[in-house]
């Protein structure tokens, strides 16, 4: 099913209503892994790019999101079925990745090929979206973390001022603005890039 | 890109797209898999978990108590005679035995 917001937006897995996954949360609880196994293949990738909006490399990125799935799997018990579970999954989530990068020293991001920053040639639309999203990544990579959160928790992920607000733990008025000064330095950062970028 | 209104409360759709993109790991199945394989060794909500929990706020709590015990012991078991004397009534009132002399006629015959 194509995302409502917008045509050029990749299919996303079905939302399950919050109730569902309230009662899939309390059969996981209750020791049912296919409960589980569902909750995780809903926000297996929002997980995945949330730590890896902290992290920059996939792999720790992907560490990370495992790590604060199966943290979550072990907290289950702490979890208040009135709330919606994606907030509260995705704290967990990204407090596993700002652990795992406090912990290791952080990797620098290697440095974009001029070839990219000077908008040279560009061969074919497949190389030009990946420079691109190495441009993007470089870009998110020299925000703030909690404003990098933001940005992703709003325009990629969709999730309200407040729902983000409640994962990052700050109020929704700094949500807003973490979220406006996001975005304008990513759109300053990607203005010369291609206007007519999809 | 455009520039979208200052707390525009809609999501860029643009802007997210392209997001999404750069941040998109893919094999999202295989990922799932892990997860799952390394959920089997994780109990939820168990007593160990909830052990854990508590045994965190037990210690800090036994070592207060145990901070708390050992002030109080230090302070009722000292007697007052026993305060350690200062540095200035240590060096007024404690001097070195004088040397025996066969250590001075050592002393004096080595130089």
């Amino acid at each position: 099913m194509a995302d409502p917001r917008s045509p050029q937006l990749p299919p996303r897995p079905a939302r399950i209503p919050p109730q569902d996954e309230a009662e899939l949360a309390a059969r996981a609880l209750a020791g049912d892994r296919a409960a589980f196994g569902r909750l995780v293949e809903r926000y297996a990738a929002t997980a995945r790019r949330v730590a890896r909006a902290v992290l920059g490399d996939p792999d720790d990125a992907d560490d990370a999101a495992q790590d604060g799935m199966l943290s979550a799997l072990a907290k289950l018990d702490q979890y208040d079925p009135r709330r919606p579970f994606g907030p509260w999954l995705l704290r967990i989530v990204a407090n596993a990745a700002t652990d795992r990068r406090r912990r290791r020293a952080v990797r620098r991001t290697e440095a974009l090929d001029p070839a990219l920053t000077a908008g040279g040639t560009r061969p074919d639309v497949s190389a030009e979206r990946r420079a691109l999203a190495e441009r993007l990544r470089q870009a998110l990579a020299e925000l703030p973390e909690r404003r990098r959160l933001a940005v992703v928790l709003f325009d990629v992920e969709g999730y309200s001022h407040a729902e983000i607000g409640a994962i990052l733990g700050i109020p929704e008025g700094t949500v807003r603005s973490e979220v406006f000064h996001a975005r304008r330095r990513l759109r300053a950062l990607l203005a010369d890039w291609k206007e007519d970028d999809g | 890109m455009k520039e979208g209104l200052p707390f525009d409360h809609r999501p860029d759709p643009r802007l997210g797209a392209a997001l999404r993109r750069a941040l998109d790991a893919g094999d999202d199945a295989a990922f799932v898999a892990r997860v799952l394989a390394g959920a089997a060794a994780v109990r939820p909500g168990s007593w160990d978990t909830v052990l854990a929990r508590w045994a965190r706020l037990g210690l800090a709590a036994a070592m207060l108590v145990a901070l708390a015990a050992g002030y109080a012991i230090g302070r009722a078991g000292l007697p007052a005679s026993a305060a350690r004397p200062s540095v200035a009534e240590t060096l007024l009132t404690r001097r070195a035995p004088p040397p025996e002399a066969d250590v001075v006629l050592a002393s004096v015959v080595g130089n």
